[in-house]
């Protein structure tokens, strides 16, 4: 490929998913040295999701939406979990709440760990791969992959299972784990705890690219502690409501050129849910430990460069081991593990903060627990907007690159958002035109 | 010892094949691994077997309801096939990095349906349907030779 002379329009087009065209894709065309256009489009399951619920029972919908990625499917089934449970008005005893947090952190260790050391961190040094990755640094890969494990085994103990997890319910749990069973993951965790430290020491080490962007950030915030399975739904630019008034104040703009919907909030614009936007809102309430190895790093108290996102999510790895141990110590088995929660007619709303940021859920019932109407707005379409900007920014300041370097940058640039659709992000097909 | 592993999600038309294959082999016994979209899940799971089966959907262009076998032996699992797609860390990459690591199975075959529909939703291709029963035969003769 050769390198641009300012007059040519480049297009740098990405399809991810060869086997489902046109599911996830970027396009940039360049004309000289102007950004002509940007599209990042993703996959929306969703959609689908929501047409399959209607017609379902109430109880029916942690397990369905579970299936919707099967990276965070806690996210999906605790949102929704919540939304029941607050048209049911059904309150969950601390320890039940506590053991759903658990369980959430089992997943974000699983799916930042994934992300970080086995997506994302190859962009940074070079590497096509983790496989590629492992061959040079086979003590890393093996230290991400046993730290992973733990999340995972996190998952299986509480959820029931690692990979669909079966016991959770509305209202609680099918089944509590017993003292022992969840004192028998310490050992691991506390070895997780400091791995974590040290993975975050080693990816805090990277050659950053010098990039930043005045984002709004949205994440929950519940007093007290690093919000994750509930709290108001709070921004840097001052909002602070309840979950049931999110589309009073967010709206979904159908965006005619790609089919995709556009989260924008009211008076501000585009937004960004996440790592960056939790650290930025709320690291005031991370663990002492958390807080120390972000000091130690010199993370500042908001991180505004994107592909800064890797250390905050291994820091988000460091309190996740550390908050999992925190909840297992003071644990007292609930009984009963779940509250009964009768149907009754309203809409109920959920939110909780997935890996990759708030998910967010509404469901109508009616007084025999059918479900009605289902609305899910996840992480990622919330961030599309955002991205889009990103890559225009990220380009502009990248103009200079040959073709084949600035895709890669561009695909590192969606790599900073762990999109669900990160997935394939190693098997690009990147296709780069000059007209 | 020997296993199957069967990925796909049973939501997007033809990528079922695999959960599908995997229910009948589970109704006579045999070993599947599990990894939902996680492929590196299988790394512990699969390390020291004799045999692995794998079973997923293909996308190579071939008419629906073709079944591959592939046994890439030493050598990577074929990207031609397009089974490196959907996945979250493909399978090709689980494997590979399982052998950089020393977790992988001894041998690999892999059997491939070839799909034609893979959206979210879409229904079950007919030939592809046709194809499930005589796939998992042939999944169930190569895990008992």
């Amino acid at each position: 490929m050769s390198e641009p002379d300012g007059t040519t329009t480049r297009e740098i087009r990405t399809d991810y998913l060869a086997r489902v065209e046109g599911e996830g894709a970027m396009l940039v065309r360049i004309k000289g040295d102007q950004v002509e256009e940007v599209q990042f489009k993703i996959f929306e399951p969703p959609r689908f999701f929501e047409a399959l619920l209607r017609g379902r029972r109430f109880t029916e919908a942690p397990d369905i939406t579970a299936r919707i990625c099967g990276i965070c499917p806690i996210a999906y089934i605790a949102s929704s979990c919540n939304a029941m449970e607050a048209v049911c008005g059904v309150d969950l005893p601390e320890q039940v709440r506590l053991l759903r947090r658990l369980v959430y952190c089992g997943e974000w260790i699983e799916s930042h760990v994934l992300h970080t050391a086995m997506l994302h961190a190859p962009d940074f040094l070079g590497y096509d791969g983790a496989v590629e990755m492992a061959r040079d640094r086979r003590d890393l890969v093996e230290l991400a992959l046993r730290l992973k494990k733990a999340g995972n085994t996190i998952m299986d103990v509480v959820g029931g299972r690692a990979v669909h997890p079966v016991n959770l319910r509305v209202g609680g749990m099918y089944r509590a784990p017993t003292r022992a069973e969840l004192a028998a993951l310490v050992p691991e965790l506390e070895w997780a705890r400091d791995a974590a430290v040290e993975f975050t020491r080693w990816v805090a080490g990277f050659d950053f690219p010098d990039f930043e962007q005045d984002y709004a950030f949205v994440a929950l915030r519940q007093p007290g502690e690093y919000a994750i399975e509930r709290g108001r739904i709070v921004s840097s630019t001052g909002l602070d409501i309840d979950v049931s008034e999110y589309e009073q104040h967010f709206t979904e703009t159908h965006v005619e050129r790609s089919n995709a919907l556009h989260s924008t909030l009211a008076g501000v614009g585009n937004y960004l849910v996440g790592p960056l936007a939790r650290y930025a809102l709320n690291s005031a309430v991370l663990s002492p430990l958390a807080r120390e190895i972000a000091a130690e790093v010199g993370l500042p108290d908001v991180v505004r460069n994107p592909f800064r996102s890797i250390v905050v999510r291994a820091v988000e790895t460091v309190y996740a081991a550390d908050e999992a141990l925190r909840i297992i110590g003071q644990y007292v088995p609930p009984e009963p593990p779940f509250i009964e929660a009768v149907p009754r007619a309203g809409t109920g709303y959920g939110c909780t903060e997935a890996p990759r940021g708030i998910c967010w859920h509404r469901y109508e019932i009616d007084d025999e627990g059918t479900i009605l109407d289902a609305k899910i707005v996840p992480p990622t379409s919330q961030n599309q907007k955002t991205i889009e900007e990103d890559l225009v920014g990220v380009v502009k300041a990248s103009l200079h690159l040959s073709d084949d370097e600035l895709g890669h940058r561009c695909e590192q640039t969606i790599r900073n958002y762990d999109p669900c659709i990160s997935c394939a992000t190693h098997f690009l097909k990147l296709e780069v035109e000059r007209t | 010892m020997r296993a199957a592993a069967c990925l796909g999600s049973r939501y997007r038309g033809d990528d079922a094949v695999g959960p599908l294959v995997a229910d009948r082999l589970r109704e006579v016994g045999a070993t599947v691994l599990e990894c939902g979209d996680e492929p590196t899940r299988l790394l512990d799971a699969w390390a020291g077997l004799d045999l692995v089966v794998i079973v997923d959907a293909v996308s190579s262009g071939a008419p629906p309801g073709t079944v591959h076998r592939v046994d890439p032996g030493e050598g990577p699992l074929p990207r031609d096939l397009g089974l490196a797609s959907t996945h979250a860390f493909s399978v090709t990459d689980a494997l590979e990095l399982g052998r950089a690591l020393g977790q992988a199975p001894r041998r690999v075959i892999v059997i491939g349906i070839e799909g034609a529909a893979f959206g979210m939703g879409d229904p079950l291709t007919a030939a592809v349907a046709a194809a499930l029963d005589g796939v998992a035969e042939s999944v169930l003769a190569e895990l008992e030779a």
